[in-house]
């Protein structure tokens, strides 16, 4: 409060100044220790396990309980080893198609499903959040038998076609609400100067909603790449998503290497959720992921 | 002039669910004029607007541009342009791009549109704005992209929707005298649609006034101010000293009043319910001439507003008028009346209009 005051007012005497402060930080400022103890509980369960994974991914030795000093000697036999490399191809290759997938289809069901009025159109908004409740184990075992009922043999692609399934919804959530902020009226001016219907969405709706569309991308990407439960469900056996095939190499003993991977995975996740948190402020306004970010 | 009208409404009407927003309207537009289209809110005049421009589709009748029936046309195959109330800017392009938008779609090559975009944004008093982005600007600076990007496709008939309704009072009035010179810079029809009966009278070459989804009346600003076809119009338009009696023999009786004489009038039959209305304006104070109506009152309310001063004067108990009495040069202070006196008042007989 001091900070606000204009340098130019005379300059109260030094008791008088802390005087204030004191009673300025009063009963309701001053911090309770428990609950900071609480907080800093909770982060350290939280956070704790996954420091351990990141701090052994540079051990020298190779046991899981003794750190035998720095060395990158694991990550070494990370890109030495061609089977996780593949899987790491292949995750990659989901990831990508899961998001175009379901961001073209995620933002197409929004517009619909705004513009939409009939009672139809509600209960398809409603039935869309279904996949957001549903355990995911049980969409993963459900798309299995589907896929099995249908005669269809489990590959990289049926993972492709469960994960686009599983993120429209995420999509569409996110981009609901923005394209609902939207003016009609810029729709129509587009229409009014000439456009057809599909330059209007092209020239005029889509690039509105870029900044949403990009985040929700992003998130996408770094959901389906770290997805295990559904890709577990509907993989066939080679090539498998990294997830999985670190799930069956930890069934025949834990390799450090393992240590390595999760660590690259939990930088690269990071990185993309701070880009998605982030692309939204790029353009200058508020974006999609108000429901992540809170604000 | 044109035989041909710029724009022919021919009984359309648009129906939402049971009620009619417009109904039946018949409306012909004379090419190059600047036409309003005035009503209190859910009059049906932006519905109205929405139909020639496209946007809606009517229920009944037929909408003519130029000769031309377009009802089944959508909005970017008809020869109009809108400005919006919102003004609806493309928020990711530039100023120059948001007008040059029009063009591009309709393949004008490019160094005809730069010239045109910059032209335009002459106009409007834009040019050194041309690679900012709208959001931006202020509101008349929007309110003028808005404009420059629906003039820039020299559109038939110019659609305006309330343009001038976000802007406070004295950008407004500024708005206003430059609308109307761009108008008839550009020589192209305008149809304006505002709830504004100030903006309409100073701005319209006619103003059609609209209620519950029809036409009350169309007219100049004059016909349409001096001489009200109804009681609504009467009313709307500025304010009006509304009485209600019954006609017997050249003369309306009050309800719980005097009698005033308001002539013969031919079409009305002696003991009908009419409205009576005399302009605040309209009624004098003092040096009556022969032939006025003159009658007495007591002042019960003296508004002293500037230019003018307002008296509130009771003719009988519930019947109260408003006179308007200019405070021009040789009016003096103690001359102005106060309240409780008993006055003489009176108007023109062409002044007192009997609405049925």
């Amino acid at each position: 409060m001091t900070l606000l005051e204009p340098p130019s007012t005379t300059a109260p005497s030094r008791p008088a100044v802390r005087a204030r402060n004191r009673r300025g930080r009063g009963r309701a400022d001053r911090k309770p220790r428990v609950l900071i103890a609480v907080t800093a509980l909770f982060f350290a369960l939280l956070y704790l396990p996954i420091a351990v994974v990141a701090l052994f991914s540079f051990n020298s030795k190779k046991s899981l309980t003794v750190f035998g000093g720095f060395s990158l000697r694991w990550y070494r036999a990370f890109v030495h080893d061609d089977v996780l490399l593949s899987s790491l191809g292949t995750s990659l290759r989901i990831s990508l198609v899961a998001m175009a997938g379901s961001v073209v289809l995620g933002v197409a069901l929004a517009l619909g499903l705004v513009r939409c009025r009939t009672r139809l159109g509600s209960l398809a908004g409603l039935v869309m959040l279904v996949p957001l409740i549903t355990p995911e184990i049980v969409t993963g075992v459900a798309s299995m038998l589907l896929f099995k009922g249908l005669g269809v043999d489990l590959s990289t692609g049926t993972v492709m076609l469960a994960e686009i399934t599983f993120s429209i919804s995420y999509v569409t959530v996110i981009l609901r609400s923005r394209v609902a902020a939207l003016n009609p009226e810029v729709e129509e001016a587009a229409l009014d100067l000439g456009a057809t219907r599909w330059q209007a969405v092209r020239l005029v709706t889509l690039p509105a909603l870029l900044p949403a569309v990009l985040a929700s991308a992003v998130l996408i990407f770094a959901l389906v790449f770290d997805d295990f439960v559904l890709a577990y469900f509907t993989t066939g056996v080679d090539p498998q998503p990294l997830s999985v095939r670190i799930y069956s190499a930890i069934r025949f003993g834990v390799q450090p290497t393992i240590n390595a991977v999760g660590t690259l995975m939990l930088a690269g996740s990071v990185c993309l959720i701070a880009l998605a948190l982030f692309i939204p402020r790029l353009f200058g306004r508020r974006g999609g992921l108000d429901i992540l970010s809170g604000e | 002039m044109d035989a041909t009208p710029a724009v022919r409404l021919d009984g359309v009407s648009k129906q939402f669910a049971d009620s009619y927003a417009v109904h039946r309207l018949d409306l012909d537009i004379e090419a190059g004029q600047f036409f309003s289209l005035l009503g209190p809110s859910g009059c049906g005049k932006t519905t109205t607007l929405r139909m020639i421009g496209g946007f809606s589709d009517p229920t009944e009748g037929s909408v003519q541009l130029a000769g031309e029936d377009v009802t089944a046309l959508p909005p970017n195959r008809r020869n109009v342009n809108t400005v919006f109330q919102s003004y609806a800017l493309f928020d990711h392009l530039s100023i120059a791009d948001n007008v040059a938008f029009g063009l591009k779609r309709n393949g004008v090559a490019k160094a005809e549109i730069r010239q045109r975009v910059g032209e335009m944004l002459e106009l409007v008093q834009l040019s050194g704005l041309a690679d900012r982005g709208p959001r931006t600007l202020s509101g008349g600076q929007r309110q003028r992209v808005a404009l420059a990007r629906a003039l820039v496709n020299r559109p038939a008939v110019l659609l305006l929707d309330e343009p001038l309704a976000a802007l406070d009072l004295k950008l407004r009035r500024q708005m206003q005298v430059e609308l109307k010179q761009i108008q008839r810079e550009v020589g192209i029809t305008f149809v304006f649609v505002t709830h504004d009966q100030d903006e309409a009278l100073t701005m319209s070459d006619r103003i059609a006034v609209m209620s519950e989804g029809r036409i009350e009346q169309c007219g100049t600003p004059e016909d349409v101010y001096e001489h009200p076809a109804s009681r609504f119009v009467a009313s709307f338009m500025g304010t009006s000293n509304l009485m209600s009696g019954t006609y017997r023999g050249g003369a309306v009786a009050l309800e719980g009043g005097p009698a005033l004489p308001v002539g013969a009038r031919t079409g009305i039959a002696d003991g009908t319910s009419v409205s009576v209305s005399v302009r605040p304006e309209k009624i004098w104070l003092s040096d009556f001439e022969p032939g006025m109506s003159v009658l007495s009152g007591v002042i019960r309310e003296t508004v002293y507003s500037g230019p003018t001063t307002t008296y509130l004067i009771e003719l009988a108990p519930g019947v109260t008028l408003s006179v308007l009495e200019q405070n021009t040069a040789r009016a003096r202070m103690e001359d102005r009346w106060s309240g409780g006196e008993t006055v003489e008042f009176g108007w023109r007989p062409e002044h007192c209009l009997v609405l049925a």
